[in-house]
């Protein structure tokens, strides 16, 4: 593969995939401000602001997916903190909790930490092992036993979801070297970002032309059969043919994309069915058009252990 | 009215040269970001434009961060001519206190017993207005209970019927308390939400207790209008 700029010493593949994104990101910015300049409307004032915040957060993304490891790290480290930071309060996990929560925090850093110095067995184990024994039994120290079920359930389970998952993405920077695979860390990277951001944007095209029958009506009226389908069979070809950002072979890629779009689908129910309990439609509003953190992350969060463990398997454990 | 004494005497106006970036870069820079970044605090900002000249901000009160948080919103050129107003006797009681309180906070201390011996402190904050100062105040006149909003004391209908040419802008302040609530030292960050509502003018005449009430009425109405944007509507999502 061919590098598109010369100078600028970033793999070969980073440039295409970025390029590609960049030239999504135009095409609909043009597309909707044709189709609002000659027909204004509600649908398309929405899509304006949606691809507005996908601008701005595909900047972001690339940027600290470009920049040192260490950056990388941050951002992640990030990205889980504000998903905790944000369902905290509406989880009712404020004023009594208050230490334990502070405590969760503290565990996010360590977290990254550990994926950053390559301690793998530590890392895997940190969280679902040390943490799930050592959370409940802060909470039980406190004294206070009413209504602490209820606590000891949602602080490891919000651990798991969106420190543990979105942790394992930086898990990806301690694979060992494969042979012929050059785009590194930071393709895959990308190529799980690119893959959960056009799985949501295609489940939510295919559901708005063809869709008729809800998966879920109870939870979420507007997924439907046919944007699941045609979500997860999209994906899985766009998997294919970004496959140069991965070592894996077209049928390993098909198989990945198609796993990230069925496991995005899934975190996605899983956060809408947490909303409805709630009382609520979105879980914020920091992203213009999305919602808050949770409402966009929630596929990304759920898709990430499982697409580390795909690609570990199929380019480290079955390759050896 | 009464010969007081004179504004000058009341309030030294003067703000030392420094100050003003000291403030800024306290608030504009690094609360403001602390906020943001580490609180998640949210700004809903007035669609208005902010008046040039000196402002009463009036907000709800549940912990120390809503002073912190309303000089973050406050413009960059009026952060120093900005002061929030204090109880002297929770935050005159020491000296390091009253140090901090007036350089870093840039505060003015009131009592909130009526001594006679006391400067009456509408004349005290009426003499900073008129000399181009703003205020922020929490009429609440304590931090109470979390998430419950007491009734307004009468200071602001005071300070406002006096300046009818000086704007009273209403902040609603949404979860801070949960970050810092009363009794701790330990910021926890859980979000929270800044409204910021529309300048209000009264009219030369509008009596102190309709000024008061009013001024409630706009902040229950920002805490209402906070709380439904964020229902369900009643057909899926």
């Amino acid at each position: 593969m061919n590098k598109l700029i010369d100078l600028w010493d970033i793999a070969a593949e980073l440039q295409w995939v970025i390029f590609i994104i960049l030239c999504i990101l135009v095409a609909s910015s043009v597309a909707w401000n044709l189709w609002n300049f000659l027909k204004p409307g509600k649908l398309v004032q929405e899509l304006l602001v949606r691809t507005r915040s996908w601008w701005i957060m595909c900047a972001c993304f690339i940027v600290t997916t470009l920049a040192h490891p260490i950056v990388t790290h941050v951002g992640l480290a990030f990205l889980s903190f504000a998903l905790c930071r944000e369902m905290y309060p509406l989880l009712k996990l404020d004023v009594r909790e208050r230490n334990v929560v502070l405590v969760c925090y503290g565990v996010i850093p360590i977290q990254y930490t550990l994926a950053y110095l390559g301690m793998t067995t530590l890392f895997l184990a940190f969280i679902p092992v040390l943490m799930f024994v050592f959370i409940p039994f802060l909470l039980v120290v406190k004294g206070e036993t009413q209504g602490i079920v209820r606590s000891i359930s949602l602080m490891p389970y919000s651990l798991v979801a969106w420190v543990y998952g979105m942790s394992h993405l930086a898990l990806l920077f301690q694979l060992p070297d494969i042979p012929g695979f050059t785009a590194g860390p930071q393709g895959l990277l990308l190529y799980l970002i690119f893959l959960v951001g056009i799985n949501d944007v295609l489940q939510f095209a295919w559901g708005k032309t063809l869709g008729r029958r809800a998966v879920l009506p109870k939870v979420s009226p507007n997924k439907t059969w046919e944007g699941l389908v045609g979500g997860v069979l999209s994906v899985s070809l766009i998997a294919v043919g970004l496959r140069f950002l991965t070592p894996l072979e077209p049928w390993q890629a098909a198989l990945t994309g198609f796993c990230v779009a069925v496991m995005g689908f899934m975190g996605d129910a899983i956060a809408s069915g947490i909303k409805r309990d709630l009382g609520i439609k979105n879980s914020g509003n920091a992203i213009p058009g999305h919602g808050g953190y949770l409402d966009r992350l929630d596929g990304f969060s759920a898709a990430a252990a499982p697409f580390f463990h795909l690609v570990y398997f199929f380019s480290v454990t079955s390759a050896a | 009215m009464t010969h007081g004494p004179i504004d000058s005497e009341l309030f030294d106006a003067h703000v030392p040269k420094g100050r003003q970036w000291l403030l800024w870069v306290l608030y504009k820079l690094m609360w403001r970001t602390f906020f943001g970044v580490i609180i998640g605090l949210r700004y809903h900002w007035s669609k208005t434009p902010h008046p040039l000249g000196p402002v009463i901000y009036v907000a709800n009160h549940n912990s120390h961060l809503d002073g912190m948080s309303l000089m973050t919103i406050v413009p960059s050129h009026r952060i120093h001519l900005t002061h929030s107003v204090a109880a002297q006797d929770f935050f005159g009681n020491s000296g390091f206190r009253r140090w901090s309180m007036k350089n870093l906070v840039n505060a003015v201390l009131i009592s909130r017993s009526k001594r006679e011996a006391d400067v009456d402190p509408v004349q005290l904050l009426d003499a900073m207005i008129r000399q181009g100062h703003s205020l922020i105040l929490f009429p609440e006149g304590t931090r109470g209970v979390p998430g419950v909003m007491a009734d307004f004391k009468r200071g602001v209908g005071h300070l406002a019927s006096r300046h009818p040419d000086v704007p009273v802008i209403p902040v609603y302040l949404d979860g801070l308390y949960r970050n810092l609530p009363k009794g701790r030292s330990i910021i926890v960050p859980l979000g929270g939400t800044l409204v910021m509502g529309d300048p209000v003018y009264f009219p030369e005449g509008t009596s102190v207790d309709d000024i008061t009430e009013q001024t409630q009425a706009a902040i229950h109405n920002m805490a209402e209008e906070l709380r439904q944007q964020n229902q369900v509507p009643d057909h899926g999502r």
